[in-house]
């Protein structure tokens, strides 16, 4: 905001005065960026540009020499990198469009009961993404553990008493639990701020022609909200990409192999194995990745807003 | 007399240090200060007593958890590592290929490290013959049981593997819903114990070549008889140090742990609810008449190769580990079983006593002795996070019914570890024999 309004007062100015003004507001302009533009090259721009140069490089211990794009090379025919994206591909298939729906149901219970208590479920909701990831794994852990689970009684009497709870079979479903609990009530509450932002009139419209309060989410409402669950799938989807937290906590109480996640396996060739440069030729690709499919999702996305507009 | 009694004293003094100086030199250089990063808590009193010795090194000391993730990062960038370092010695191998020490054979000779250390340790902290630290804990396989529930179903502690077999089956007849003991799905380190307890080895070190054989009678047989044992059901193989696992000790409901002694430590601040009800003993022997024991676990101090000033580095890594005053300190502040050296046992007495927690035995005297029957040295592999990954993995498919027999499990371990040192670029190693 404040930079617009900068850049506006700028531009009235520059129409007002001489060309040397000009420059000197250029000036001004890059005067106000400079914090970000610094944080932004050193802390951005610098990593990913020494992560490529590191990615051209072999390495053992301090030794380390130029072998040009063979990290690639490798990476394309090293199977473990390509089997790592199963379980992101299973969050991105079923954890995240599960989440929208649920958020999207929440969301307007959000709004239904706005006068009931709507600010106090609002709150519940968002408290666990307060929690840091790595406190919620360890939380879970013992919710999840075999001799202290709280469901182990209901567990039991169900018939399954003997039966383990974390295994690695299962862990992909606790994944699931564990960041569904910990990011639908924060998507909800995105959701909802989008829903206010929907002019009451359109629903009192519906409202007096006879349309009850799902009929109005539903067919009104959500195809409003079209924009923003493009933007929380693209978020939802990159976090499954990269999915680290979860796993490498669960990794302490089941055996996983150290490429369960790209993320992991990344992760641990690099400070495992002493790697680095490997581990830097994956996260290229990783990143790639991440950006075709970010790209992919809002080109589709939007080709189809487009010709849905113009109906 | 007292005449006589000064002189004596200025005597002992004087044959004191001159004792002293054998082994430790005096330091040549400037007043420095050095860094150590190290996991033990309360490494700060032995400190202050090195540096009332020599006054012109100051140590730096700085605790963090086990730091190799740090160490991977320092190394690879070229720069910012300590002066000294903690490592286990398991991983020492794997430091030193990366050339993250230096040799400090000048401060400290081969003769001296082994008359102070003893010869196996050489396998922990040296390299073809160059020194690159000194060895503090031991990790000295022990038994530790749960005296009640031995009492409870009149168990006796078992001497020889045949026994401790019997004792588990008597006791899961007894007691179905209580486990013996629970063997780890994963941890390297204990299954390479029970061969090396056993006698054997599954790799080695010699001459520049590396050596692998996982399917030595040795190695063999100790993964036979632990199969049978699973497949009897007398056994479980459990995941350890996870929530479950901390839990079945606090509340007993596992007698037995097989564990480095370090683990005494562990129990004591880990499960408070069972004090007084754990005991020590030596692990039962495959062969009574000839008795050996194994390591899972302890560390030694390192000088590292970003050291600029290995004189005093060295100087220190050599009193903390063996200079009574430190090993004294250690042991009260510590708490650790800092007794792989032999000048550990000039203070023994002194420091050691009955353990209220393990029920008033004197457990130093117990750790020491399992301590002195590590009489061979064993290296380990320089990539330890791959051999251990392939084996956590290779166990869990054998606990899914994937690998019907557990011993089938030695052959597909050595090919991925033999795969591993191949793709990480290891043209030095020799597969099938042991030197």
């Amino acid at each position: 905001m404040m930079d617009e309004m900068m850049n506006n007062k700028m531009n009235e100015m520059m129409n007002k005065k001489k060309l040397n003004k000009k420059t000197i507001a250029s000036i001004k302009a890059y005067l106000f960026l400079a914090p970000f533009l610094l944080v932004f090259s050193t802390m951005v721009i610098y990593p990913i540009g020494l992560g490529v140069k590191l990615s051209l490089y072999g390495q053992r211990g301090a030794r380390m020499w130029y072998i040009g794009l063979q990290n690639f090379a490798t990476v394309f025919r090293d199977s473990k990198f390509w089997e790592s994206f199963r379980i992101p591909l299973f969050l991105l298939t079923v954890q995240v469009p599960l989440m929208l729906f649920i958020a999207v149901l929440i969301a307007f219970l959000y709004e239904k009961t706005e006068k009931r208590g709507g600010k106090f479920y609002r709150f519940i909701y968002y408290l666990p993404n307060t929690i840091p990831g790595i406190v919620t794994g360890i939380v879970w852990s013992y919710i999840f553990s075999d001799s202290m689970s709280p469901f182990r009684t209901v567990i039991d009497l169900l018939g399954y008493s003997g039966t383990k709870i974390l295994t690695r079979q299962h862990l992909p479903s606790i994944l699931l639990v564990i960041i569904l609990w910990a990011f639908t009530g924060y998507t909800a509450f995105v959701i909802y701020s989008s829903l206010i932002a929907i002019p009451k009139a359109f629903s009192e419209q519906a409202q007096l022609d006879g349309a009850t309060f799902w009929q109005i989410a539903f067919r009104i409402k959500l195809p409003l909200l079209r924009g923003v669950l493009i933007s929380l799938f693209i978020f939802n989807a990159i976090g499954a990409i990269q999915v680290f937290n979860e796993p490498w906590m669960l990794g302490q109480l089941v055996v996983l192999p150290s490429n369960y996640t790209p993320a992991m396996y990344i992760y641990n060739s690099a400070f495992a194995q002493g790697r680095f440069t490997y581990a830097a030729a994956m996260g290229l690709i990783l990143a790639l990745i991440t950006f075709l499919i970010s790209l992919y999702v809002l080109r589709s996305a939007t080709k189809q807003m487009l010709t849905g507009e113009s109906h | 007399m007292k005449r006589l009694i000064l002189i004596a004293l200025v005597l002992i003094l004087v044959g004191v240090s001159a004792f002293a100086a054998d082994y430790y030199p005096k330091y040549s250089g400037k007043q420095t200060t050095i860094t150590m990063w190290a996991w033990t808590s309360n490494e700060n009193y032995s400190i202050e007593e090195f540096e009332k010795v020599y006054p012109n090194i100051k140590v730096k000391w700085e605790n963090f958890d086990v730091h190799y993730e740090k160490v991977q990062t320092a190394l690879s960038a070229g720069s910012g590592l300590p002066d000294v370092l903690m490592v286990e010695y398991s991983f020492a191998p794997q430091f030193m290929d990366l050339g993250a020490f230096q040799p400090i054979n000048k401060w400290l000779d081969e003769k001296t490290f082994i008359k102070l250390y003893g010869e196996a340790a050489m396998g922990w902290c040296a390299m073809d013959g160059e020194i690159y630290g000194t060895p503090q804990d031991s990790g000295a396989m022990t038994m530790f049981y749960r005296k009640d529930l031995f009492d409870q179903y009149g168990l006796i502690v078992p001497k020889t593997k045949k026994e401790f077999i019997e004792q588990a089956r008597k006791f899961k007849k007894a007691a179905p819903h209580l486990k013996y003991m629970a063997a780890p799905i994963g941890n390297t380190m204990w299954w390479i114990g029970q061969v090396w307890e056993a006698g054997g080895k599954l790799f080695d070190y010699s001459n520049g070549k590396w050596y692998i054989n996982f399917s030595n009678p040795v190695a063999v047989e100790v993964f036979e008889t632990w199969g049978q044992l699973f497949d009897e059901g007398v056994f479980d193989l459990e995941m350890w140090w996870n929530p479950d696992w901390f839990n079945s000790l606090n509340e007993g409901t596992t007698a037995v742990v097989i564990n480095g002694s370090w683990f005494a430590e562990w129990l004591r601040y880990n499960a408070p609810e069972s004090e007084g009800k754990w005991r020590v003993a030596i692990p039962p022997q495959w062969n009574p008449a000839k008795p050996n024991n194994g390591m899972l676990g302890g560390s030694g101090f390192y000088v590292t190769s970003h050291s600029k000033n290995p004189e005093a580095a060295a100087i220190f890594v050599n009193w903390l580990n063996s200079h009574p005053a430190s090993l004294k300190c250690l042991h009260n502040y510590s708490n650790l079983p800092i007794m792989v050296s032999a000048r550990y046992e000039e203070v023994m007495d002194e420091v050691a006593g009955p353990d209220a927690f393990f029920g008033g035995q004197n457990i130093t005297k117990t750790l020491w002795e399992a301590h002195q029957l590590v009489n061979t040295t064993f290296v380990t592999l320089p990539i330890m996070s791959n051999v251990d990954e392939s084996l956590s993995l290779l166990i869990q498919e054998y606990v899914d019914g994937k690998i019907k027999r557990f011993a089938d499990i030695l052959p597909r371990w050595e090919k991925e570890v033999i795969g591993t040192m191949k793709e990480f670029g290891y043209s030095n190693v020799i597969t099938g024999k042991l030197p």
